[in-house]
Parts: structure tokens; C-alpha cells; sequence
């Protein structure tokens, strides 16, 4: 079948949000991993609590509250706009905020599941061979969490792709700007006679995400038989 | 060398230690539980004590009163956990350089070639930990912590997860370190057979607190708990010169001292050192020589002490070399042993054994 401008523009729409937002949030969602994985402090349910608040809140209420707060009138917004020129209203990179705060949560789950993995010991053992607490980090941790931080990467670019109703609420639905596949989707079922066009966009949808999926299940297989953590008798 | 006098709370547990260390080489001894691990982890730094004072080598490491804490990186003491904790995504190559590459050129003592070879890893260098058996594992953690030049090597239980077989073969490594490395070493086990095949020195470690400290026969005429009684299967162990070693005889003779003793046959050349091994428990003692006995070792000692035990007793005897036997306490109180008595120790040649081998 060939494609549409409209349909070649939210796929790419969609990969380059997705991609922008996991990127964008990975290094933090890998610093709150190990926060959660490896450190005892007053006040960390609290912390584990509201980074897991997008997950169950109704994706309109962070949406609603990023509008208030990055659009062009709030108080992030505002500032942001006029000392660095970024803007987020009903553009792209809102979509991309948008979709990293959503994916936020999961990749943190999965960042620090792969770090509670590990023995402590391991990073003991590297403590006493005259390693700090930052190299330790580097060396042991770090390539060791490294599956699951991909897998983290993909499920965060996963959840991103579908991200709908933060974005629809944050950024609109504009055409070329912010109209990434869900929100395609959602728009040629409510136009008269779109059901083809919809089921067209739903089966570009599964076969990115599949992809995604796919990749991610090869990607750490791969890593895991080079850190030789597979295959093996240990 | 080591001056210690800390205090903490672990598992419910008030536990203290305190003790004053010098000799090269010492053995943490005491039951499962007793607090040794956590004494080695306090001493690397791994573990904050509550309160109290550490000083190896003239450099405070811990000190609660001026609020002094070295972190385990600044330490340079390595530690060789029970279970190896290689990096399992490194190869042996770079779990050995690991902290040799910490290290300035001046603060290397170990390069890893003479490492290496003490340990008979060579063949491994390119392997992962995963492909490799539990006692290669324990080797090449061995050598990754001398690699490291630590001022002090802590060994937690270093061979409880290897099988006897395996035990037997990394122990003449450890003895290799011990005479070739120059470290000290402070060795925990509950083994006090593992333990005295590396050094006299005992420290003895019961519910969270050093109990005993200093030549294993004194320590052990001071204490007797329950645990360690049960614990305790005392072994000499002797160096001896091999005289006549003839294949096809069936038995070996070596020098003892000044006195001759015959062996199984010897896995050594005539002319060759070797340490062998006789329990406490297999020696028995008689007030005479006595003729017409399949026992052909009968060596003439002088009682040194009797170590009264909870089971029976200890009987040490200055035979040229130490001879301690175990016997029971009716024996020492039927034959009236006593410091200064005279007796002949009587060895099967069956019972000696080639621990290195």
C-alpha cells in the first residue's frame, strides 16, 4: 500500500516525538532509578510516589498541568521563551515533553529493577579495589543495569508512540506539529467515512510498535551475551 | 599494625571489638554467626561502626570522637569475599587490573605477570567469570585483590563455598601469598584446620566480641565454649626432609627433627621438603616405647601442658617439633599426665597425610 502525506507525516511525527522524549529522559530516568535502587533517605516513598504519579493519574490532569506550566503564559513557559527561545505550545517538542513525562515512570521502574539486580557486593568488592562511588557507578553498575536500561529505552519509546491524551491536551492536535498516530487515529474516526483511513493508520501503529518491541527483545539478548550475563553456568 | 576498639549494633546484636594486631598473618576463628564477617567488613570500610576507633599502620581510619571516616576506596586493604564477586562482565584480564589500574606506578607492588603465574591463571586471562569453575573463580579473586598492593588482604571465608577436593588444591596458593606477598593477612574462617594450615595466630570471635587472641594452644587453653569445642579438630602439621622415598616399597622415610618417620609413600623426591598432617585425635601416647606394635612411629617427647577441653583434653609435647595429641579425660587422669612427664607419641604411618598434594 502506499502512504499518504498525511500518514507519512505522523509516523515520522510519532518516531521523532517518541525518540526525542526517551532520549531527553533517559539520563534521568537513570539517575531516579539508582536514587530508588541504591539510596536510603528521609522522604523516598514520597519521592517513589510522585515520579509514579503520571502512571495513575488521568493523562489529562499532567497534560492540563503542563499547559499551565510550559505554555507560552506559565511560569516555565514564559521564562523558557523568553531567555532561550524555546516554546513549547501546540509544536512538536510540546509533544515531546509531553510524551517524556508520561514515559517517565516506566523507564524509571525498569532502570531500577535492572540496578536492584545487581549483587551489592559486586560494588563492594569494586569499593575495596580503590574505586569511588562515582567510578563504581561507571564501571560495575552501569554496564551491568545496561539491559534493562535498553529495555527501559524501549518500553519509554513504546509508551511514547501512543501517548495520546497529555499531548492532545497539552499541544492540541495540529496537523505536521503535533498530530503523531494515536491522535490520526483519533481524528479520521470522527470525521464521516474515515473508518478505512483509521484502520489504515491502527495497522501503521501495531506494525511500529511491534517493531519496537521486536528490536528491543534482540537488542538485550545481544547486550546481555557480550556483558556475558547469558548463556552461561554462573 | 592494627589497633581496634569498635562498637556496633547489627541485627539486633551489640557488638565489640576490640583487639591490638602485629603478627603477619592471623586467623579471625568462630562459629557461623559470630560476628567475623562483620568484623572484616567494619575493617574495610564497607560498614560504618557506631562508634570507636581504627588505626592500621599509623593512619586513623575510623575515629567517632573526631568524626574520621576513610571510605573503602582510600583504604587500600582488599577484601576476598567467600563467593569471588568477579565482575562478570569483564574479562579475568581486566577483573585482575581492576585496581592494579587505580594504582600510581609507585604504589604497585604486584605486576601481573609474577600474579599471574603464582596462581596458574594464565590460561583464563581471556575467559569471563562465567565460563570459569568455582575454584578458578576464588583464584583469580585472589589475585585480583594482591594486584590492588593492598596494605592488608581480609580473606572472608574465602574457600566455604568450594567443595574438600577444591579446598585442597587453593590452599597451598594461599600459602604462596602468605610467604611471597609480604601482606598481612587477617583470614576468617570456621575452620580452625583451614586455619592453622596458614598460621598459629588465632583470634577467636564469639557473639560479636574477640574473645581470644594470640598462639592458637593459648587461646585455646582459655577458652572452651561449647561451639568452638565442637568445632575443633586440631591437626599438626610438620615439615619434613624425605631420606628414602624407593618406588615400589610402599612407604617413605623422612626426617622429623631429630627422629625418623615413615609414610606413605611420598608424592615428593628424596632430598625434597613437604608438610605433613596427622589429626590430634589420630595420636595416641604411651609412658613407654613399646615393641611388637604394627604402630612404626614412636616418637619420645616431653609434655609441655595438658589443655583441659570440654571434650577430653589437648596434650601438647615438645618432641623437636610441637606434637599435639587429643585424648580423652580418663586417659590423662588414669595415666596422671602431667607438664614434664615423658611419653612416646605413637603415629600409624597410615594416618599421615600430604596436605599440599
Amino acid at each position: 500500500m502506499t502512504l499518504t502525506h498525511e500518514e507519512i507525516s505522523a509516523v515520522a511525527l510519532s518516531v521523532k516525538v517518541a525518540a526525542w522524549a526517551t532520549v531527553l529522559v533517559c539520563p534521568l530516568a537513570v539517575a531516579a532509578g539508582w536514587l530508588l535502587a541504591r539510596r536510603d533517605f528521609t522522604g523516598k516513598a514520597l519521592v517513589d510516589a510522585l515520579i509514579h504519579l503520571p502512571l495513575v493519574l488521568p493523562p489529562v490532569v499532567p497534560g492540563y498541568l503542563m499547559l499551565v506550566l510550559f505554555g507560552n503564559q506559565g511560569i516555565i513557559g514564559k521564562w523558557l521563551n523568553e531567555h532561550c527561545g524555546l516554546s513549547f505550545a501546540f509544536n512538536w517538542k510540546g509533544a515531546a515533553l509531553a510524551s517524556a513525562v508520561m514515559a517517565f515512570p516506566l523507564m524509571v521502574r525498569s532502570m531500577r529493577l535492572s540496578m536492584r539486580l545487581i549483587d551489592p557486593r559486586l560494588e563492594g568488592a569494586a569499593r575495596t579495589l580503590g574505586a569511588g562511588p562515582f567510578a563504581v557507578f561507571c564501571t560495575i553498575t552501569l554496564p551491568l543495569a545496561l539491559p534493562g536500561i535498553l529495555a527501559g529505552l524501549i518500553l519509554g519509546f513504546s509508551r511514547s508512540l501512543g501517548e495520546f491524551g497529555a499531548t492532545i491536551t497539552f499541544v492540541g492536535n495540529v496537523e505536521d506539529e503535533t498530530r503523531t498516530l494515536p491522535l490520526a487515529i483519533y481524528t479520521a474516526s470522527h470525521v464521516p467515512g474515515g473508518d478505512a483511513e483509521a484502520v489504515r493508520l491502527i495497522v501503521l501503529s501495531m506494525a511500529l510498535s511491534l517493531s519496537a518491541l521486536l528490536a528491543s527483545d534482540w537488542l538485550t539478548r545481544r547486550v546481555e551475551s557480550r556483558l556475558g550475563l547469558r548463556g552461561q553456568n554462573a | 599494625m592494627l589497633e581496634l576498639d569498635i562498637r556496633l549494633q547489627r541485627g539486633g546484636h551489640a557488638m565489640a571489638f576490640a583487639i591490638d594486631l602485629d603478627e603477619p598473618v592471623s586467623g579471625v576463628f568462630g562459629p557461623s554467626g559470630s560476628g567475623k564477617s562483620t568484623l572484616l567488613h567494619c575493617l574495610s570500610g564497607l560498614l560504618r561502626p557506631d562508634s570507636g576507633r581504627m588505626v592500621l599502620n599509623g593512619e586513623v581510619l575510623f575515629d567517632s570522637a573526631a568524626g574520621c571516616y576513610v571510605p573503602p576506596h582510600r583504604r587500600h586493604i582488599g577484601l576476598v569475599f567467600q563467593d569471588a564477586q568477579l565482575f562478570p562482565h569483564l574479562s579475568v584480564r581486566n577483573n585482575l587490573l581492576y585496581g592494579y589500574r587505580r594504582l600510581t606506578a609507585k604504589q604497585r607492588r604486584f605486576e601481573l605477570e609474577p600474579v599471574v603465574e603464582l596462581l596458574e591463571i594464565g590460561e583464563l586471562l581471556e575467559r569471563r567469570p562465567g565460563q570459569l569453575s568455582g575454584g578458578q573463580k576464588q583464584r583469580v579473586s585472589l589475585g585480583r585483590a594482591l594486584l590492588y598492593s593492598p596494605q592488608l588482604l581480609l580473606m572472608d571465608e574465602p574457600l566455604s563455598a568450594l567443595d574438600e577436593r577444591l579446598k585442597r588444591q587453593i590452599l597451598p596458593f594461599l600459602r604462596r601469598i602468605r610467604d611471597r606477598a609480604q601482606i598481612p593477612i587477617l583470614y576468617v574462617s570456621h575452620s580452625l584446620d583451614e586455619i592453622l594450615y596458614l598460621t598459629q595466630t588465632l583470634t577467636l570471635v564469639d557473639q560479636g566480641h574477640i574473645i581470644g587472641h594470640g598462639a592458637y594452644l593459648d587461646v585455646l587453653s582459655q577458652t572452651d565454649t561449647a561451639e568452638i569445642a565442637e568445632a575443633i579438630d586440631l591437626r599438626n602439621l610438620w615439615s619434613v626432609e624425605i631420606l628414602q622415598n624407593q618406588p615400589g616399597h610402599g612407604y617413605s622415610i623422612a626426617r622429623l627433627g631429630s627422629e625418623r618417620l615413615i609414610l606413605p609413600p611420598a608424592p615428593v623426591d628424596t632430598g625434597k621438603t613437604i608438610t605433613v598432617g596427622v589429626r590430634a585425635a589420630q595420636i595416641a601416647l604411651s609412658r613407654q616405647r613399646i615393641e611388637g606394635i604394627t604402630i612404626q612411629n614412636q616418637l619420645p617427647g616431653q609434655i609441655v601442658r595438658v589443655i583441659s577441653r570440654r571434650h577430653g583434653a589437648l596434650v601438647e609435647i615438645d618432641a623437636g617439633v610441637v606434637v599435639v595429641a587429643e585424648v580423652n579425660g580418663k586417659t590423662v587422669e588414669d595415666l596422671n599426665l602431667r607438664a614434664g612427664d615423658v611419653v612416646y607419641c605413637l603415629i600409624k604411618a597410615q594416618s599421615i597425610e600430604y596436605p599440599d598434594c
